[in-house]
């Protein structure tokens, strides 16, 4: 009898099990954060993308003008909004994406999977269109 | 204060509480009254409608940040 409760009090002294690691939890929530991000990104990257569109039709109806040329005149037009939308904007977004993407990495344990890519696709969209930005705005 | 004012769903942050509603009722109202303003002041109804768009994509920019501050205060 009192071998069976000695047993039973084992049993129970046992090693707790963790059915739900916290690391998981900060790697699912950093996910989900990263993707409220890159939403957030993506609305503030909609409007210099709309504007280099209609730069592009009117380069497109306005015989003797280009992209390149269009844009210096918004330049010097609109130094503000320019300077806004087409600088410090995509600079931010490029930051912020690439710490959130060596965030996840770091809490994925380093991986060198598809499914890495897989879950932070839109961040490295993000991260090229800014770059695209960039590029056409210094141009 | 309760948190999150918002959740999202897709591109979209969909209010979840009443200031939540309230900011895109203010969104919505200043979409209306920068359409007005945009319309007397244009001269052609493409003039007026890729203003109004740029307007729109402010808004949403500017709607997005705050939806998403007020919606990551619940997260920690």
């Amino acid at each position: 009898m009192e071998t069976q409760n000695f047993e039973k009090k084992l049993t129970e002294m046992a090693k707790p099990e963790i059915h739900n690691l916290k690391h998981e939890d900060m790697l699912s929530r950093s996910i989900i954060n990263a993707k409220d991000k890159s939403v957030v990104s993506w609305w503030w990257l909609s409007v210099p993308v709309f504007i280099i569109l209609m730069l592009l039709m009117k380069s497109t109806f306005m015989p003797g003008t280009t992209l390149i040329s269009n844009m210096h005149e918004l330049e010097s037009k609109q130094k503000f909004i320019s300077l806004v939308f087409f600088l410090i904007s995509p600079l931010i977004l490029i930051i912020i994406n690439v710490l959130t993407i060596r965030k996840i990495h770091f809490l994925a344990g380093s991986p060198k999977s598809f499914n890495f890519l897989e879950a932070v696709w839109f961040n490295i969209l993000i991260i090229a269109v800014s770059a695209l930005i960039l590029i056409i705005y210094s141009l | 204060m309760n948190f999150p004012w918002f959740k999202r769903i897709g591109i979209f942050f969909i209010p979840a509480t009443i200031p939540g509603w309230l900011i895109l009722i203010a969104g919505f109202a200043f979409a209306v009254y920068s359409f007005i303003d945009i319309d007397s002041r244009s001269h052609s109804n493409s003039d007026t409608l890729m203003n109004f768009v740029f307007m729109c994509l402010i808004i949403g920019a500017v709607y997005s940040l705050i939806a998403y501050v007020t919606s990551r205060a619940s997260k920690r």
